[in-house]
């Protein structure tokens, strides 16, 4: 019974304190200078289904927010699937782009969406606010436990040889972040991109059960998103996309440039706000995501997924872009793929 | 049986006094997250994973993980038992997974059986729901498997047959039912294509870029379709609703109703452990399996109860059968069990292959909670049963604008798009127009779920055969589903021609 109580007493407690905020919040004078921004409740997209980077990515920092009590209002997590994120960004940039409540987590396809010429989204970063960096993952290539694929330089001869007796699969359409990573390595060998056989699933989940499945001879998707079937054993990664190499269940995986392919490819996840955002709203952000990025819960957050914290401000993330959004255009242009 | 002994260790687990708090709290915000429309179980989940969280800080990381995801699961097959009951009273589908209840249990309620739909209803999800939870205990290794063998291929000819259904779903023309199924087809053609990523009948609409959203048009067609007969036609005076009706089942129902609850057990489980499949498909098929067998397919349409307990208890099996792929793969198949996998997640337990050598206490303690959830959900609901249907004698003055008021308000909720509003108008005005002119409803919106699904996977398909419509023959599962279609498309024609009574209805 002392128990029961015990319980409820601390649902009650809990719910009372994030409905008062931060009352022993150790960033409490910062905020004081932003009081007033967040006057409602706060929407953080992912402009994807739920269960995948962006969706998780969103979510962790949903929660390490909330639990650190860095924000005294309550925050939710909102899916907004459809065309690889264009879907999202043609409302957001329209229809939200004066409303500081709603934020959105993106990653290298808020770049490339906006370069490429199939399905080409009319808004890229520069019609956003960029406010963080905070996660870096990498690409890897997989391949069945069973596969005849031992090393990525066994899949690249075949690819070399002939380009199409691959089936090359991952979680988004043609011309789409996975689908650039998983024609990079064969690409940079002298393989026509247009010629591989690439198919696109709707998430890296069903790509994953079609790898399993035996339907896809080798996926492209996020190197933390294989470790527990690595684990399992029953898969095996070819090589990942970092410049060196992972910690954890990956270890043993070399490198692109190991593998004799030079070159890298950085899946970075950060947090966008919209275009017009007041000074006080982005400086509100700026503070708060700083403060998540050294928080004990988003450290926990970070070794729960399996992720790599790398936090930018929104300075530093703006210039990076810069950076990336000219290497992406000279990798679609060489492919054929850009606008 | 090493699984058996693992389930009594769950049951260890789940009978913990607080842990079957948590079951029951679930399952009650689960049932009235179902009954009312607007709040699914995806967004009833996501909306209480962070009180779950705070309710569990104290505990151990993993009996938090246990105790969380036991209240959040009961949420999501709670929800599946409340969703049948505005389909059945008001026409209004909460899901789109009760979409099919709508059909037969709101001609039941006309006919002031209610009380009776009501109660099947809830049986037939307490049976399947226990059902699929033994399915789950005994087959998950080996379905997860079979489950993976879904390539493109199987996907694309089980759709197919799915699209066979049709038949299944005409009223008294066949023509007119495709007619119907092809304008569905069309309506699902609209947004941004996910095989390719070109827009399509968007004319750079951002609205436009997602695709009509399925449950508005469902909801339109069905609730305010029929709100524009009663105002237009005055329908609602001269037909008195009539009593409540007996809300004790009689033999004669319980006897019609046992076969179809078994087998929309089954089936709904199997097609649950499909990703991306799902309760709504489960309905569907359910519904025009016992059409098929019915000795009377006549009476579908017009109040059967079969038509009431097969795809009610197809719809909850499958959200059992959905956590096969979730717990032992890590594919979530449906948005509501990609949530539930992020709470796990939030407790560092990764849904996979090792769910159930590395969290037995997480895993098995889930399972054991579902059964006792289930027996919590028919006491909970059975006696409500009585309350929700005296909703039918309101006079049609009052259930009128409650209809409306729900429908738009359902709606609003799911996609906070005024333009969404407006499809809903345009498809009740429709749904009006059509039905006057005895062009059936439903395939409709099977069109409109299957669409995308079928040209989809038949593009990933043909791109790993280099163009060869081979590979839909040569898989022998995608074989046996398209012979199914042939067979179920050529059987009543052929009957037909040798002089037999045929009883599939065709061109009356």
């Amino acid at each position: 019974m002392k128990k029961w109580t015990g319980w409820i007493l601390g649902g009650l407690l809990a719910l009372g304190m994030s409905a008062c905020s931060g009352g022993g919040d150790p960033f409490a004078s910062e905020k004081n200078s932003t009081e007033g921004y967040p006057e409602k409740p706060v929407t953080i997209v992912a402009p994807s289904g739920a269960g995948g980077g962006w969706d998780l990515t969103a979510r962790a920092m949903a929660k390490a927010l909330t639990e650190e009590k860095l924000i005294k209002q309550s925050l939710t997590v909102e899916n907004k699937p459809g065309g690889g994120g264009v879907v999202f960004m043609a409302e957001y940039a329209t229809q939200d782009k004066a409303n500081p409540y709603k934020l959105f987590v993106n990653s290298p396809p808020l770049l490339i969406n906006h370069l490429k010429k199939e399905g080409n989204s009319p808004y890229g970063y520069k019609d956003t606010t960029p406010l963080a960096q905070l996660t870096r993952d990498y690409g890897a290539f997989v391949v069945k436990k069973d596969s005849k694929y031992k090393k990525l330089s066994d899949l690249l001869a075949d690819l070399k040889a002939n380009p199409r007796q691959v089936r090359i699969a991952g979680g988004s359409a043609p011309g789409s972040m996975d689908h650039v990573m998983a024609v990079l390595p064969a690409y940079k060998l002298g393989v026509d991109p247009k010629k591989l056989k690439y198919i696109p699933y709707d998430g890296g989940g069903e790509a994953i059960a079609a790898l399993l499945g035996g339907n896809a001879d080798v996926i492209a998707t996020d190197a933390s998103a294989v470790s527990e079937y690595v684990k399992a054993g029953k898969v095996r990664v070819l090589a990942v996309t970092s410049p060196k190499r992972l910690d954890g269940e990956l270890k043993a995986v070399p490198t692109l440039k190991e593998s004799g392919v030079d070159t890298e490819f950085i899946i970075w996840r950060g947090v966008f706000g919209p275009k017009e955002m007041s000074a006080e709203a982005k400086a509100y952000w700026e503070n708060t995501l700083k403060s998540l990025s050294k928080s004990g819960a988003w450290e926990e957050e970070l070794k729960a997924n399996r992720w790599e914290g790398d936090y930018k401000n929104s300075a530093d993330f703006q210039r990076f872009l810069t950076g990336q959004e000219k290497q992406l255009r000279d990798i679609l242009t060489e492919m054929g793929m850009a606008k | 049986m090493e699984s058996l002994e693992y389930l009594m260790k769950g049951f260890l687990v789940a009978f913990q006094w607080h842990n079957l708090l948590f079951a029951f709290v679930g399952v009650l915000i689960g049932t009235a997250v179902g009954v009312l429309p607007g709040i699914g179980p995806m967004s009833g989940v996501a909306l209480l994973i962070p009180v779950s969280a705070s309710l569990t800080a104290g505990m151990g990381p993993e009996e938090a993980a246990a105790s969380s995801i036991i209240l959040l699961a009961g949420i999501y097959y709670g929800a599946m038992y409340g969703g049948s009951t505005t389909s059945i009273l008001l026409n209004t589908p909460g899901e789109s997974s009760s979409v099919v209840t709508a059909l037969d249990g709101y001609q039941m309620a006309r006919q002031g059986r209610a009380g009776n739909a009501l109660a099947i209803a809830a049986i037939g999800s307490f049976v399947a729901g226990v059902v699929s939870l033994i399915g789950l205990v005994l087959l998950a290794q080996p379905l997860s498997e079979m489950a993976l063998m879904f390539g493109p291929a199987e996907y694309f000819s089980l759709m197919v047959l799915g699209l066979c259904a049709v038949s299944g779903l005409a009223g008294r023309s066949m023509t007119k039912a495709l007619i119907m199924t092809v304008f569905g087809l069309l309506l699902g053609t609209i947004g941004v294509d996910n095989v390719s990523g070109v827009a399509r009948f968007t004319f750079d609409q951002p609205v436009l870029y997602q695709g009509l959203e399925f449950l508005t048009v469902a909801v339109g067609l069905f609730a305010l379709g029929e709100v524009f007969n009663t105002v237009l036609e005055g329908g609602g005076e001269n037909e008195k609703a009539g009593k409540v009706g007996k809300v004790t089942l009689s033999r004669q129902d319980l006897k019609q109703s046992a076969a179809p609850i078994a087998r929309g057990s089954l089936l709904g489980f199997f097609i649950g452990t499909l990703p991306g499949a799902g309760a709504t498909m489960a309905s569907f098929f359910s519904y025009i399996t016992e059409k098929k067998w019915s000795k009377q397919p006549e009476r579908f349409g017009k109040g059967a109860i079969e038509g009431v307990a097969g795809p009610e208890s197809a719809n909850n099996a499958a959200s059992g059968g959905a956590m096969i792929p979730l717990l032992t793969l890590g594919i979530p198949g449906s948005g509501t069990t990609a949530i539930l996998m992020g709470a796990l997640i939030m407790y560092n337990v990764q849904p996979g292959p090792l769910l159930f050598e590395e969290h037995p206490y997480v895993a098995w303690g889930l399972i054991a909670s579902m059964f006792i959830g289930n027996v919590m959900l028919l006491v909970l609901n059975y006696p409500l049963v009585k309350v929700f249907a005296r909703i039918i004698d309101t006079p049609p003055k009052y259930l009128i604008p409650l209809i409306i008021a729900i429908s738009i308000f359902g709606v609003y909720a799911v996609q906070v798009n005024l333009f969404d509003l407006i499809v809903l108008v345009v498809c009740g005005l429709l749904g009006y127009i059509l039905a006057r002119h005895d062009y059936p409803l439903a395939p409709v919106v099977l069109g409109l779920v299957l669409g995308p699904m079928i040209e989809y996977n038949m593009r990933r398909a043909l791109t790993a055969s280099d163009g060869d419509f081979s590979i839909f023959v040569e898989k022998p599962i995608s074989l046996f589903f398209l012979l199914a279609a042939l067979l179920w498309l050529t059987v009543p024609w052929l009957m037909k021609a040798r002089g037999k009574r045929v009883v599939i209805n065709e061109e009356a």
